[in-house]
């Protein structure tokens, strides 16, 4: 028989996870998101999603390359220099912490 | 202190939106804005220019020359037109299919020919089965009905290649070239330039 759909969502627990500040940033975010569905990308194509420029996004790219999520490869096609970035296992593991602590923290704010 | 309602309003307004925007970075990045159907149309051309070749030139150079030249042509246009595109699971399966389907037909049929044991008939059989293959393979991945029905029509043509005269299998052949690489591939860069509209139109952005 099919859970009722109200045991589907989080339990609120007493004590609230605390989200991870490296990933909670707004465009962090948004290329961990990006990196999480793709095996790797281009910058400019990076850029283009997140609609940045390339000041910002260099420099939360650094930011989550610093902290282990992403690893970055540049090189040259056709002559013409291209960074890549690609998501690493711990990336994909911190993505994945936050948003069970987002999707926790939003069941006890419902709840609350 | 304990948070006022607005506060705590306000908080999970701020994180229903976060997880909303991962939600839609996630489709966006698999949503592929790469194009290909230039490339059936591109091969379709090429099967015409070598069929014409073979048949008025009597050049055994023919296939060969053309299906290299074609080869050569799709790789550039490729990785000019796809530099930035980020690489994905599904690209990369279809990616292999059709080198592999490709290396397999120009390989086998060469061979073939070189050795004098492939008449019209088994020619356009193996070029109708090993197409069926390629596209059946891409659809299901793709989960796309009008790419199976391309398949539809190269296995239709591989079996009655097998069940007609050499005159018969060459004007079906050439009509299985007309639906399954010009038709499909004008009807998939219609589709593709309609999506890539639609995705301009819905696309984000997500400012720090």
């Amino acid at each position: 028989m099919p859970e009722p759909a109200t045991d589907s969502a989080p339990e609120p627990t007493s004590e609230l996870p605390d989200l991870n500040p490296v990933i909670h940033g707004k465009l962090r975010l948004a290329l961990l998101s990006l990196l999480s569905s793709v095996e790797e990308a281009e910058f400019t194509w990076l850029r283009a999603k997140t609609n940045s420029t390339d000041g910002n996004l260099g420099a939360q790219l650094l930011k989550l390359e610093e902290a282990g999520y992403v690893e970055v490869e540049k090189k040259f096609v056709l002559r013409k220099p291209q960074t890549i970035y690609r998501m690493t296992q711990i990336g994909r593991q911190a993505l994945t912490d936050y948003v069970q602590a987002l999707k926790q923290l939003l069941g006890a704010a419902i709840n609350a | 202190m304990i948070p006022s309602f607005d506060e705590q309003e306000l908080a999970k307004r701020e994180l229903t939106a976060r997880l909303s925007l991962i939600e839609t970075m996630i489709a966006e990045g698999r949503q592929t804005t790469e194009s290909w159907g230039w490339t059936f149309v591109l091969w379709g051309i090429a099967y015409y220019v070598a069929i014409a070749w073979a048949t008025w030139g009597h050049s055994n150079f023919a296939w060969p020359v053309t299906m290299i030249a074609a080869s050569l042509v799709t790789a550039f246009a490729a990785s000019r037109m796809g530099g930035n595109q980020p690489e994905t699971t599904i690209g990369r399966a279809i990616g292999a299919i059709w080198i592999g389907v490709g290396a397999s037909l120009f390989i086998l049929l060469l061979s073939a020919s070189i050795a004098g044991r492939m008449d019209q008939q088994t020619f356009i059989a193996v070029v109708g089965g090993m197409l069926g293959a390629a596209n059946a393979a891409s659809s299901i991945i793709l989960k796309w009905g009008a790419q199976f029905a391309c398949a539809l029509v190269w296995w239709a043509t591989a079996v009655v290649a097998c069940f007609s005269s050499a005159n018969q299998s060459s004007i079906v052949f050439l009509v299985a070239i007309f639906l399954g690489q010009i038709v499909f591939g004008v009807y998939m860069m219609l589709s593709e330039a309609r999506e890539r509209r639609t995705h301009e139109r819905k696309s984000g952005a997500a400012h720090a």
